[in-house]
């Protein structure tokens, strides 16, 4: 290569225009790689719909596919929460099914036909691209670095915080929500930088798309207004915060009401207050503002802020009082775990017994961010330094999603913007003075040190700026080495986690086989498959509510619960059902009309994410319903130990989901030999009798087990009776009974 | 309007009742009969009462307990509709009539007639059948019933083990009275030699026949001398003469104390009750209205159609559809037919008794009366009716039809339909709420004043600069 070349490539870094051709190609090259990052799962599975929410998302999408938007709107889904039935359309966010039956459409009109489950599978790994060009935006309004802003693009391209809720498959409202959240932040900083209310009501517009996707949208509601009010207290009421809060409050307050779902909630309950509160407050600081202009009296100045602030403190009361005499709705045990960790725990174990409500691992932080964990704190630093006013939404933002990312494990999902931002800031800035080539020369450093001595005669000599630098060609290089080795670390830690813990289905399980390669346990596909081809269409299935919206999506039967956990009583029938003795599960299953009950059974295969593993919660539930006749204590020994083995309570062994369980399993092993591979526990040598329920199907690997309720006996004996029949015991004779005859009346 | 089957299948179905129907007028499950005797040769005891069996249109097959060929089930399928066991003298039924094959049996529709006798101990088996139908007997697998009120006077003078008694009326006035209907007064039904049996409280269980208060029962063999209180099996009406036994499924098992009253010498024979003049029996009108109600030739019921519909003015209003809106307001009919020996007939509940129709989720949200709807009615069907508006509740509900009466097959009726909130659009509109007009009202203003407000704003000629000059001076 001549060293004209090599001079023209040189030049071409220089010119503005070519910059920007350079970043617009960085941009697409950062969404296409946090696209093809999320597409592992497709690779090494199929394309397929992941885990349990994204199922109903799924099936909602399809029938709004199918019935088209009014239908879908007015929907009342009668294959769920048997026999209650849900409002579906009026409890759900539908803007992701929306986003995906408009791209569907829009495909069409293009004369593309495309699979529905195919823009379900596809849209997180899409709106990943757009979040890292969001991010990028954002990033930008808070430094005059361009390099921080692809820097942020990138990372929150592949930053597995992110990834984890958005790699292909993975159909939830997180997966468009978190662009939402990004680009609406976006907007809000350049309505505020410009007092624009053009921008606010994009704003407001975007934040209305938001509230239509996610639940997370109160994250905003809150943010917006504690930014403006920090930016108040800080003294830093300008019209610009006026004219950009105002309007975002007004018009994505009025776009919030439009969705079912959210309705009346902005003006009624807790959640929504502060920006309501704050609203009020700005339009009296805007009229104080105001009439300070116009009498120039600085007593009165300060008797206006007291009033100011004494309004505020007598709004705030007022709020109290309306909150406690219930005119507006309390905080949400939602948002009361969020303070106090133990609270779910104690009140609410539907909340607790989700694995992702649970508190962080510290670990988590690191499995997440990597790299960016450690550099997030410069980021937030630097923005001290300058502390414009969207630096100080940095700072509150930072602040708040660290809190939250720390109370549960799913709001690691908000903490991660703005962990990519400020990192890139940090990362960004550390390069920029180190890769900066010129050192100073010879004239420079003369006029520096005479800058300084004039600068000593007149002032203090701390506030004098000498010209202190790394120059060193070495030090630079290894600095700049030293990031860049970081830098790829970080890559291939994101590569790694996203391939190795974010790409699996959960519907499908892998594992290894001796030899290294992979073997595909595919239970769970193979028990709806069963259902969806041998039970009668409107066959209700009782299972515990994780397994809810699979049932519904995969195998196309009604169920009691899902996942949609809107009713607490309703699960915690089928709690009670599952941890009562048969004779008292039977009735209610009857009530309810099962046909099937399903359960997960680990014990063969030693899978970890099976009911017995979960049954507590399920007694926890039903006991918080039932306290007198369902007891958390009676399925531990007194030793306090909770074992499945020949030591099990006798609550335990004859309570619905053990038997179901462990059914038949001493068959698969030599008398006296059967081992539970999950819990390591030796069962007993007589397995468990079932006599209201009769196995239906169990799974290649004994995951899924399927029993059949039976019908009342035809000739009206109970089943326990019934059964002892059919196997031919003799009937004890009650002939001989003591007492007093027991006369019929007819 | 009929329920959903395929249209190949109810014309197969008609067809094979239309062909049934040719060969003779019979019992509404089939005329495959089997009666089981210890010694064929006795069938010539009960010639009048198989007789009339055979002319109503049964093929009788005979059989005893130890044939090897005697299977109740053929390759999974019953092999007789019916059964009848004469007494047999021997302690089991052997391995083709073990209990579990007689349960099997009625599970799977078939229909017993057991008759028992003082003088032979019932078999193991049908014993332990009995107890799982909850109906027990004495502990020594006999008993004598004797009543010193109501004795034949003609035939058991001393012994009082032949009871003289009147036709039996139902034990609850809102129960069909199958067996006494049209009996002519002051007629008796002899009861010779026969055990009593006492009942469980189980429902599906129903006495026909009840002893008198002044009957009771004894073992002749081991307590004929003194009878203790602490010994007697039971006495008065806990004892069951002849108890009919319907199952979920509507099998029908019949247990008859006296096997000799179906003979044809009780048939033709006189009695007469103390104090009484004699008279010709009953037993002849009897046996046949207990065999024909065992063998689904008398309280059969059938439901014909349901049908439920909107009963509102709409555009589309189908019937039985799949869904439905809170407070709708629907109508349900459901059609019966009953059948009596030959022919189906409408079906007349019997005094006293009302169809109810519920409309329940979880639990019953309405429990309404059927009322009877001439308009689609026939000589062979009756419809019934019942129009309500639905619950403001949406969810699963059932249209629910439960009649289960003794001597009438079990009716229970469900169709399921979805009841689904009100649609957005389906709301009135605001300015018909009156209570919205100070709110429309207050839009209305908001939206003029701000364009009236623009209008000056836009139109004031802005202000002189001398005068605002002046001001800020």
């Amino acid at each position: 290569m001549s060293a004209e070349t090599l001079q023209v490539l040189a030049d071409v870094g220089k010119g503005k225009s070519t910059r920007g051709v350079l970043r617009v190609i960085i941009l697409a090259l950062i969404a296409g790689a946090s696209i093809a990052s999320r597409l592992f799962s497709v690779i090494r599975f199929e394309s397929i719909i992941h885990e349990f929410d994204p199922w109903f998302n799924f099936r909602a999408t399809k029938y709004l596919v199918a019935n088209g938007f009014y239908n879908f709107w007015d929907w009342f889904d009668d294959r769920t929460w048997h026999p209650l039935g849900r409002v579906t359309g009026g409890t759900l966010y539908p803007g992701l099914m929306v986003t995906s039956g408009a791209i569907w459409h829009a495909l069409r009109a293009l004369t593309i036909p495309v699979d529905i489950r195919n823009v379900c599978v596809l849209l997180a790994p899409a709106f990943s691209g757009l979040t890292a060009v969001a991010a990028y935006l954002l990033t930008n309004e808070m430094t005059t670095y361009n390099s921080a802003g692809l820097l942020a693009a990138l990372f929150m391209g592949i930053a597995p915080g992110y990834i984890s809720r958005s790699v292909a498959g993975s159909y939830d409202n997180e997966a468009i929500a978190i662009f939402l959240l990004v680009f609406t932040f976006y907007l809000w900083i350049k309505a505020l930088k410009q007092g624009s209310m053009l921008w606010g009501a994009l704003c407001a517009l975007f934040y209305g798309y938001m509230v239509a996707s996610w639940g997370g949208y109160a994250f905003i509601t809150c943010l917006l207004p504690l930014h403006a009010f920090v930016l108040i207290l800080m003294g830093r009421y300008s019209t610009r915060l006026y004219v950009s809060y105002t309007t975002w409050y007004a018009l994505g307050t009025l776009a919030s009401m439009q969705i079912p779902f959210v309705g009346f909630l902005p003006v009624k309950t807790s959640e929504h207050m502060p920006a309501l509160g704050i609203f009020g407050f700005l339009q009296l600081l805007a009229f104080l503002d105001y009439v300070r202009s116009a009498i120039p009296s600085r007593q009165f100045q300060t008797f206006l802020w007291l009033f100011a602030g004494g309004i505020f403190v007598m709004s705030l009361a007022a709020l109290v009082v309306a909150t406690s005499a219930g005119v507006i709705a309390p905080w949400s045990g939602r948002f009361y775990s969020l303070w106090d960790t133990g609270y779910a725990k104690i009140h609410i174990p539907i909340i607790a017994s989700v694995s992702e409500h649970q508190p962080t691992a510290w670990p988590a932080f690191f499995f997440d961010l990597n790299l960016l964990i450690f550099v997030f704190p410069v980021g937030v630093y630097l923005c001290f330094q300058e502390l414009a006013d969207e630096h100080v939404f940095i700072i509150v933002y930072a602040v708040f999603g660290s809190y939250f990312a720390g109370v549960m494990v799913r709001l690691m999902l908000t903490l991660t913007p703005v962990v990519c931002v400020a990192g890139a800031i940090a990362i960004s800035t550390i390069l920029n003075n180190y890769l900066v080539a010129k050192t100073p020369t010879e004239e420079d450093q003369q006029a520096a040190e005479a800058a300084e001595k004039k600068g000593s005669k007149s002032g203090l000599k701390s506030a004098t700026k000498p010209v202190v630098g790394i120059y060193g060609l070495w030090s630079k290089s290894l600095m700049v080495a030293g990031m860049a080795v970081y830098l790829l670390i970080f890559v291939m830690h994101c590569t790694w986690v996203t391939s190795n813990a974010y790409s699996s289905p959960s519907v499908v399980l892998a594992s290894r086989m001796p030899d290294g390669s992979q073997h595909i346990i595919d239970d769970y596909r193979e028990a709806y498959q069963w259902l969806r081809q041998n039970t009668k269409e409107d066959a209700k299935i009782m299972s515990w509510w994780d397994y809810g919206y699979q049932i519904g999506g995969m195998a196309d039967r009604p169920t009691l619960v899902d996942n949609n956990t809107w009713n607490n009583t309703h699960i915690a029938t089928v709690g009670k059902a599952m941890s009562s003795r048969e004779e008292v599960s039977y009735p209610i299953m009857r009530q309810h009309e099962v046909d099937y009950v399903l359960v997960v059974f680990g014990g063969l295969l030693g899978y970890s994410g099976d009911d017995i593993n979960k049954f507590l919660w399920m007694v926890r539930i039903a006991e918080g319903i039932w306290p007198d006749e369902v007891s958390e204590r009676a399925f531990f020994t007194p030793r306090g130990e909770y074992r499945v083995d020949g030591e099990a309570t006798e609550t335990m062994k004859n309570s619905l989901m053990y038997k179901m369980s462990y059914y038949n399993f001493n068959n698969l092993f030599p008398p006296g030999q059967a081992v539970d591979r999950m819990r390591q526990a030796r069962l007993p040598e007589v397995g468990p009798s079932l006599s209201t329920l009769e196995e239906a199907f169990t799974s290649e690997n004994w995951i899924i087990r399927i029993y059949k309720v039976k019908d009342l006996d035809n000739v009206g004996r109970d089943h326990i009776s019934a059964t002892a029949f059919e196997k031919g015991l003799k009937k004890k004779k009650t002939t001989k009974k003591r007492g007093p005859r027991v006369l019929r009346v007819d | 309007m009929l329920r959903s089957t395929s249209p190949l299948l109810s014309l197969f179905a008609f067809l094979l009742v239309w062909g049934a129907a040719l060969v003779s007028a019979v019992s509404t499950t089939g005329n495959r009969l089997l009666a089981v005797f210890d010694d064929v040769g006795e069938k010539e005891n009960y010639s009048k009462f198989l007789g009339d069996l055979e002319g109503r249109g049964f093929q009788i097959s005979y059989e005893t307990p130890k044939s090897e060929s005697l299977a109740l089930f053929h390759l999974g399928e019953r092999a007789y509709d019916h059964v009848i066991f004469f007494p047999t003298k021997t302690k089991g039924l052997g391995p083709n009539l073990t209990p579990q094959i007689l349960v099997n049996f009625l599970n799977a529709n078939g229909n017993i007639l057991h008759t028992l006798s003082s003088t032979t101990t019932t078999p193991n088996t049908l014993i332990s059948l009995l107890a799982e139908l909850d109906i027990t007997l004495p502990t020594e697998r006999t008993g004598l019933v004797v009543d010193h009120f109501s004795y034949d006077t003609l035939s058991a003078a001393e012994t009082h083990d032949v009871l003289a008694l009147p036709p039996p009326v139902p034990v609850r006035n809102d129960i069909s009275p199958l067996f006494s209907a049209d009996a002519p007064a002051g007629q008796l039904l002899a009861f010779p030699h026969g055990v009593g049996a006492v009942l469980g409280p189980r429902e599906q269980l129903t006495p026909i026949l009840r002893a008198p208060k002044t009957a009771y029962s004894y073992n002749p063999k081991e307590q004929s001398e003194v009878l203790e209180a602490n010994e007697l099996f039971a006495a008065g009406q806990q004892l069951s003469l002849v108890t009919a036994f319907q199952a979920i499924n509507s099998a029908r098992f019949v247990l008859l104390g006296s096997a000799e009253m179906l003979q044809d010498k009780w048939f033709l024979a006189e009695v007469a009750a103390p104090g009484g003049k004699s008279v010709k029996t009953f037993n002849r009108e009897f046996a046949k209205r207990v065999s024909a109600w065992a063998f689904q030739e008398l309280g059969v019921l059938r439901v014909n159609w349901i049908e439920h519909h909107l009963n509102e003015v709409s555009a589309v209003n189908e019937s039985n559809p799949h869904i439905y809106r809170v407070k709708n307001d629907v109508t349900y009919t459901i059609s019966l037919s009953e059948y009596a020996y030959d022919k189906w007939t409408s079906f007349s509940l019997p005094a006293n008794d009302v169809l109810q129709l519920e409309f329940s989720m979880l639990s019953p949200f309405h429990r309404l009366p059927l009322s009877l709807d001439k308009a689609h009615s026939s000589p062979e069907a009756s419809a019934y009716t019942a129009s309500f508006k639905l619950p403001d509740q949406h969810g699963i509900f059932n249209f629910k039809v439960n009649y289960k009466r003794p001597f009438f097959t079990n009716i229970e009726e469900k169709n399921t339909v979805s009841v689904r909130h009100m649609a957005h659009d389906e709301w009135p509109r605001s300015f018909v709420i009156s209570g919205a007009w100070p709110w429309i009202a207050g839009i209305g203003a908001t939206v003029s004043g701000w364009v009236v407000f623009v209008a000056l704003w836009m139109y004031s000629a802005p202000t002189d600069k001398k005068v605002g000059s002046k001001k800020t001076n």
